[in-house]
């Protein structure tokens, strides 16, 4: 393997690290705060908000990522990192939307018509009764979606984003070293990813003892 | 205090509830039994709106269950409920369990609120159990935990759905052994259960239920002894010949 690619380019697969870091970043907490959002309009008691939110998940999830990059791209005008990081926000928020409900519902319904029975307002019951036990349930395949999240920050590389797949493109198309650049870029995401995988793991663990 | 005057339900095409008439006064035991799907939990469920009424008058404390201007956060706090699978909060502990509402909705301080639910720990015969989790007690000491949380809030009217019906047999009389207190001490009581014993010793009036429908309505003795119904007779001769 030719370290040299690695070696010579460090600064600019530093700075695609950085422009991924920061997307997923951003993304994550956005998208975290929309999709509780989202799972909230689809579980309220109100047909018409719930309508909403079905439409939005069923809207976004069925579109390629790609096409609402793109799109975003080109409706805002906006620089290529910012439009990637709002389509992965959108995107990644309808699967958050999604595994947040059925945590959500997955909670037995006995549970709600005690708090409710005992006076305590819907959102209070929400609250103090209903999300903790849903989190446990919620967190692997929440993890799930950061760690995908981080993955799909790559096809912010075809709206030049200056994020990690976007310096491997431009690395290789210069030194025609295909193979290896690409192998330090799946590096890269590793060492991103794998970190978050265990971390998650740990969640997991942590909680069940709880229990 | 309970008034149903002709109060019907509707599961969409089903009719579950038909013109139920029914008066339940203070300070009264009232044991509905019937047989399973006769609609006996969604009269219960009623009483503190966990289901809506189609049509009728329902009123507790002269006040309209169904109106929207009955506010039933306030009118649930004076109805405790206790259901047949207990619905203890699995993430709290048992002292947590009983404080909550109180402390939510009442707005007891946490000493206040612990002070008392260590008071209807003791009075349920489980005080050493305050810092366990649900899932360490047995189903009948999950009960009573169930039957203190209600109580913890002070409430007018106790509502019981088959609170004995989950239990191994051998739970069954610790949970009972409460509720009797509890009636003794003039609690108002709706109890839908087939505890015969339970029903002879504290109930004013047995109310029957069948199809929708309140078939008949006596005091115990008389419908255990000479149940005038005839549906009553065969629901009777089978749950005594099980
Ligand atoms: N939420 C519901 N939606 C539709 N049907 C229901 C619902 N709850 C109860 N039922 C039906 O209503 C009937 C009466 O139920 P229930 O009040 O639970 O009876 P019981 O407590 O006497 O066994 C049953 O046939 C049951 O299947
Ligand atoms: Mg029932």
């Amino acid at each position: 393997m030719d370290f040299s690619i690695l070696t010579n380019n460090i600064d600019m697969f530093l700075e695609g690290l950085k422009n991924t870091i920061i997307a997923s970043l951003i993304a994550l907490i956005c998208s975290l705060v929309l999709g509780i959002l989202i799972a909230i309009f689809r579980i309220a008691p109100f047909k018409p908000i719930n309508w909403l939110g079905t439409a939005y998940v069923e809207f976004i999830r069925n579109i390629p990522l790609l096409v609402i990059a793109f799109f975003i791209f080109l409706v805002f005008r906006i620089p290529g990192l910012a439009a990637g990081t709002m389509a992965l926000t959108i995107y990644t928020a309808a699967f958050i939307a999604e595994a947040i409900r059925a945590g959500i519902q997955s909670v037995p319904k006995g549970q709600m018509e005690a708090a409710r029975s005992s006076g305590l307002t819907y959102p209070q019951a929400m609250w103090n009764i209903i999300l903790p036990q849903a989190i446990k349930i919620v967190i692997p395949p929440l993890g799930n979606q950061f760690i995908n999240l981080v993955k799909n920050s790559s096809i912010i590389a075809v709206i030049a984003g200056g994020e990690l797949m976007y310096q491997g493109d431009l690395i290789s198309a210069r030194t025609f070293v295909v193979f290896d650049t690409y192998i330090f870029v799946a590096m890269f995401y590793l060492v991103l990813t794998i970190p978050l995988s265990l971390g998650v793991g740990q969640l997991e663990k942590r909680l069940a003892k709880n229990n | 205090m309970i008034n149903f005057e002709k109060v019907n339900k509707y599961f969409g095409d089903f009719h579950v509830l038909k013109d139920i008439n029914l008066t339940i006064n203070k300070g009264e035991v009232v044991v509905v039994i019937g047989p399973s799907g006769s609609g006996k939990s969604t009269l219960l469920r009623c009483i503190n709106r966990l289901e809506t009424i189609s049509n009728g008058m329902l009123t507790v404390n002269n006040l309209s269950v169904a109106d929207k201007k009955t506010d039933i956060n306030k009118l649930r706090t004076e109805i405790g409920m206790v259901f047949q699978h207990f619905h203890l909060y699995p993430h709290k502990t048992v002292l947590e369990n009983i404080t909550l509402a109180p402390m939510k909705v009442l707005g007891q301080s946490e000493e206040e609120a612990k002070q008392i639910a260590r008071k209807y720990l003791d009075k349920v015969g489980i005080s050493e159990k305050a810092d366990s989790y649900p899932a360490q007690l047995s189903g009948g000491q999950q009960q009573r935990v169930a039957i203190a949380r209600g109580l913890a809030m002070n409430p007018e009217i106790m509502l019981f759905d088959e609170p004995t019906s989950a239990l191994d047999p051998e739970m069954i009389g610790e949970v009972l052994d409460v509720m009797k207190a509890l009636a003794l001490e003039g609690m108002t009581m709706v109890v839908v259960t087939h505890e015969m014993g339970f029903a002879k010793e504290v109930a004013d009036r047995i109310v029957f239920m069948d199809q929708g429908q309140i078939l008949e309505e006596a005091i115990p003795a008389e419908f255990y002894e000479n149940p005038k119904e005839e549906r009553a007779q065969l629901f009777l001769s089978r749950i005594l010949n099980h």
